[in-house]
């Protein structure tokens, strides 16, 4: 297990795009069940630190609240008006805070240091004017300055390590490449189960069946890496495949589902290792705001998705 | 070389042997249309290779060590590297071998094919009501139609396993009064097709 690595912004390994340079705390293991305490508490002023959190720690926390995520702006809604064009240099992607397919684009803008801003949409009462930028209004999209729009997660992804300079995330290899795509057809029930167990969590009904079938699916996952050997699902190191799948995997505490994961020893190593990549860390979402969104999502309250932005 | 006129193996069948040097193998079935992709692809970029058939009514045990879920096309190389699903084995092959390229150049373009793919067939996957356009059948049901009750006339219906969502619709479309009203047999369309193709003035009288 890799040790805990301190990072701030000076070290000089440590590169961010522009917009977004924060000091990173890394957590050490992730265990199949967090522990139900957070640092951060939420009142009627917003989020703030728990008083119990020491002074160094403090620092570093609000560090992180303070430059958190570019994405903290509101969502637009009906009636709002249509953002301008990109400006040139920038890459702009229609988002939502809480979405896990538009985080494996950001993932990917993150990771490879892209310049870019970040447009929230309000899923629930969508801007007329975002049917010009997708035919079915779905996120996440991306946008350029030559008004090239770009949609469908994996596909946003890959135009992004096309386009853009920089390390690679998909091997060079077409071999390798055609594998790392086959890997993601493995993954395809997965989206779908967890959103399953999730709701019939939310709506108190019985899921065992379904977080059944879920476990399955990470047995299938639990072979590949026990086959392959490495700790990640490319190879030694993180690369495409791992940010297309880590999404999900974030979700599993706050769905209530963290537990799927206990038969899978080397799964569990994989999410070990993903929680110390630079660009997970980035986005990783704080888990109180995660349950916030949740709460009023299935309270169907248009204003879930500006949950714990503070102004 | 054609789309493997050689006969296809089936269970109790011996596995094929290594792929030699400078080709590379398709397992395929003649009437697949996902094979088909792969093998469209293998001539037009004017590759070197060989087709093994599968019997997919009867598949040989040892099909499932190239692709664990026993479905064509399948591609194998010299290396002993499989490839599966047929759009990853097209990507793959554009990929992998010179000449001309099939798949822009260009990320936006590039992307801008994979969308209009995606989009084409998310209409089915998310299709979550029997009929395409809700719980009953509809306009758009009748304009999709005429076209899948061909398929049967040349034998791809088969195929439609991969899709099962299409299969019920099929299904579904053949029990509607009007469609079966007006429904034509297979033989009778293969019949029509026939003297169609060879320019026949009584191509359109068949049957009569």
């Amino acid at each position: 297990m890799a040790s805990l690595q301190r990072k701030n912004r000076f070290h000089p390994s440590v590169s961010f795009p522009l917009t977004h340079q924060i000091d990173l705390y890394l957590e050490r293991d992730f265990p199949y069940t967090e522990p139900s305490h957070s640092k951060i508490e939420f009142g009627a002023g917003g989020p703030r630190l728990s008083a119990a959190v020491p002074g160094c720690e403090r620092w570093l926390m609000r560090r992180r609240l303070e430059s958190m995520a570019e994405d903290a702006t509101r969502a637009l809604g009906k009636g709002s008006l249509p953002p301008g064009p990109v400006p040139e240099g920038l890459i702009r992607i229609y988002s939502m805070r809480f979405c896990p397919y538009s985080h494996r684009t950001r993932l990917i803008l993150q990771a490879k240091g892209i310049r870019h801003e970040v447009i929230n949409i309000n899923l629930k009462n969508k801007p007329e004017w975002y049917y010009t930028k997708h035919p079915f209004g779905q996120i996440p999209v991306l946008e350029n300055s030559k008004h090239q729009l770009i949609y469908e997660s994996v596909i946003a992804c890959e135009y992004l390590d096309d386009a853009y300079p920089g390390r690679k995330l998909y091997p060079f290899d077409p071999y390798e490449r055609a594998r790392q795509k086959m890997l993601l057809e493995l993954f395809y029930k997965v989206p779908h189960l967890t959103k399953e167990c999730l709701v019939a969590f939310r709506c108190g009904r019985e899921c065992t069946d379904l977080k059944l079938a879920l476990r399955q699916e990470f047995c299938n996952l639990e072979e590949i890496l026990g086959y392959q050997n490495t700790v990640f699902f490319g190879g030694d190191c993180i690369s495409m495949i791992d940010y297309l799948f880590w999404p999900w995997f974030e979700r599993l505490d706050v769905y209530g589902i963290a537990d799927c994961v206990s038969h899978t020893p080397a799964l569990r190593l994989w999410i070990a290792a993903m929680k110390q990549d630079p660009a997970v860390c980035a986005l990783l979402i704080d888990k109180n705001i995660f349950l916030g969104f949740l709460n009023l999502y299935f309270q169907n309250n248009p204003d879930a998705f500006d949950y714990g932005l503070s102004c | 070389m054609s789309g493997g006129s050689a006969r296809s193996l089936g269970k109790g069948s011996p596995p094929p042997g290594p792929v030699p040097e400078g080709v590379i193998r398709v397992y395929s079935m003649r009437f697949c249309p996902f094979a088909e992709r792969t093998r469209l692809v293998l001539n037009a970029k004017g590759i070197r290779h060989e087709v093994i058939n599968i019997n997919l009514k009867n598949k040989p045990e040892w099909f499932f060590e190239k692709n664990p879920l026993g479905l064509v096309p399948v591609l194998e190389n010299s290396q002993g590297q499989l490839i599966y699903e047929s759009t990853i084995t097209c990507e793959y092959l554009d990929e992998a071998y010179p000449g001309k390229k099939l798949l822009p150049d260009d990320p936006y373009e590039k992307a801008r094919q994979k969308m209009i793919f995606e989009l084409s067939s998310q209409v089915l996957t998310n299709k979550k009501t029997t009929f395409f356009g809700g719980k009953n059948i509809s306009m758009v049901d009748y304009l999709i139609w005429p076209w899948f009750e061909r398929l049967e006339a040349v034998e791809l219906i088969d195929c439609v396993d991969h899709t099962p969502k299409l299969k019920l619709w099929m299904e579904a479309m053949r029990k509607d009064p009007t469609v079966s009203a007006l429904i034509t047999d297979a033989k009778t369309l293969r019949g029509f097709t026939d003297l169609y193709l060879q320019n026949s003035p009584d191509a359109c009288d068949y049957g009569l």
